[in-house]
């Protein structure tokens, strides 16, 4: 039933490709079905979040401005935009060895579990968006903004016991939604 | 909520800080409930920003449509993208706080392009112009010049009691060592100098027997002038009244020239380029009248020009450049095209 399914998406993706390369204003499709699989494809690799939404924006630039040249082979979508990730990295990572600034990603890309890691933390992502707009509010402050509890209850004018049942509640939903995918 | 909750979630909060201030640390969970929560917590230290997702897809969106957006909000993001691309930092959208149509432009900039050209072709066009509206020549038409002893123009004579006799003219010569006569005072001189008229030399052989083309007498005269062939007292071969410019050849002429009157009528202009203004006397708006003498031949084109009348400042220059091009329908004489002198002023003017 999965292989059906999978079959299914696929077909579905290259209607969409297709569709982008006549008209690129469908390309916003393709963005949102992807776009947290590349951010945490390239979030593992670098060290801090501005530099993987700047290598994030990039890789959806050049699909954009490549679309024209990508000719479907039955791989998905998400298999491209990462070679493209992965060739910008690379570019990051050559510029800055001139500077002696980083280490080699060789002990990243070999670690066992790289890519599972890759695809729960896209799942993770985008469970974020589908939580309750006040649990997600808790979630985003708490670890894009790092704020304290206290910080967050004085911002939102709730109890700190308040924001932490958020921030507990959240996790357990996204932790039961996890749970529900693996199996 | 139950109480064991309520604990979980002080203790899981504990853990979140402890995560978020150390990110290599791994804190210790007693329950695997609570592991499993910490682990999700350590992959949301990685969550992106909310409102990044929505700003790269309004970038994309904009750049789909053909709009190019700033990206200027990731400078390392927009060097590294935009860099071989900041030539004319408009055109490709970089480093700007707005979208571009790149179509507006590419045709502001053919626009601004075609108004350069205008205005050099227009440049060009009003420099290669003769002045045709500024410096303003005015041709006013040839009159008769009248007679004066400074004119060299003039025949000659050998003081006989008939007028010239008809003959071939003399050699040319730019300058005359002896007039021309028809008997020779010594048949045998020692130090034979040929005679000629002064005119441009054209190379000719020298005649048997020369004389004065225009007589009709057939016996050997060499006319009651002195020094020359004719009934004055020039050097040359000719009719005129005084040494200086009689009818006829003149030790200064080319061929028969005649004044207008007297049944020569005077040659008509047809074709005449206007004179440039020479930049000298632009810059310090000289203005005037050159008065040129010349003498129209009987072919119509303009010969033997002077200056009568200077104006300096290159003007002279300018102007006997123009007259050479002139063409004229000859002056006549008994209906036949004869060479006719005239003087030709050029006006130069600035308006």
């Amino acid at each position: 039933m999965n292989a059906v399914a999978n079959l299914a998406n696929l077909s579905d993706e290259r209607l969409l490709i297709e569709a982008a390369q006549h008209d690129p204003s469908r390309f916003a499709e393709l963005y949102e079905s992807n776009f947290n699989r590349v951010y945490a494809f390239v979030v593992r690799r670098v060290s801090n979040r501005e530099e993987a939404e700047d290598v994030t924006a990039e890789v959806f630039h050049q699909a954009l401005l490549n679309l024209g040249r990508f000719q479907w082979r039955g791989v998905p979508f998400a298999a491209w935009l990462l070679r493209i990730a992965a060739n910008a990295l690379a570019d990051r990572w050559q510029r800055a060895a001139k500077h002696g600034e980083v280490q080699s990603p060789d002990a990243l890309e070999q670690e066992p579990g790289a890519d599972a890691q890759v695809e729960r933390r896209a799942m993770l992502f985008q469970l974020v968006d589908r939580l309750p707009a006040d649990q997600r509010l808790v979630i985003l402050r708490r670890f894009v903004s790092q704020k304290s509890v206290r910080e967050i209850s004085q911002e939102l004018g709730r109890s700190e016991g308040a924001v932490k049942q958020l921030q507990f509640r959240a996790l357990a939903t996204l932790r039961g939604q996890v749970r529900s995918d693996h199996e | 909520m139950n109480n064991a909750s309520i604990f979980d979630e002080d203790e899981l909060d504990r853990a979140i800080d402890q995560i978020i201030a150390s990110p290599d640390a791994a804190p210790a969970a007693n329950a695997p409930e609570m592991a499993e929560l910490l682990d999700i917590a350590a992959d949301l230290r990685a969550l992106p920003r909310a409102d990044f997702k929505m700003q790269l897809g309004m970038e994309l969106q904009w750049k789909a449509s053909g709009r190019l957006v700033s990206t200027c909000s990731r400078p390392a993001l927009a060097a590294s993208k935009w860099s071989g691309l900041e030539f004319i930092p408009t055109f490709f959208g970089s480093g700007k706080t707005y979208p571009v149509r790149r179509a507006n432009f590419a045709a502001s900039l053919a626009l601004h392009a075609a108004m350069v050209a205008f205005l050099f072709l227009g440049f060009l066009t009003v420099k290669n112009m003769p002045h045709a509206v500024e410096p303003r020549f005015v041709l006013v038409d040839a009159y008769n010049m009248p007679p004066g002893p400074s004119s060299p123009d003039g025949g000659g004579g050998a003081r006989a009691k008939t007028p010239a006799s008809k003959g071939p003219l003399p050699r040319t010569a730019d300058k005359q060592l002896t007039p021309p006569v028809i008997t020779p005072p010594n048949p045998d001189p020692k130090l034979a100098v040929e005679d000629t008229i002064v005119a441009p030399d054209l190379n000719l052989p020298k005649p048997a027997q020369e004389g004065d083309p225009l007589s009709k007498v057939l016996s050997l005269s060499g006319g009651p002038g002195a020094n020359g062939i004719g009934s004055n007292d020039g050097g040359g071969v000719g009719n005129g009244n005084n040494n200086s410019h009689g009818v006829g050849i003149g030790n200064r002429g080319f061929g028969t020239a005649y004044p207008p009157g007297n049944g020569v009528t005077a040659p008509r202009v047809i074709y005449s380029p206007e004179p440039e203004f020479s930049e000298e006397a632009r810059k310090i708006k000289l203005q005037g009248v050159v008065v040129l003498g010349i003498v129209v031949g009987a072919d119509g084109h303009p010969r033997n020009l002077r200056i009568e009348r200077s104006l300096g400042m290159g003007l002279d220059e300018k102007a006997l450049e123009a007259v050479r091009t002139w063409r004229f329908v000859p002056g006549t004489k008994d209906g036949h095209p004869v060479s006719v002198l005239m003087n030709i002023e050029v006006h130069f003017n600035l308006y």
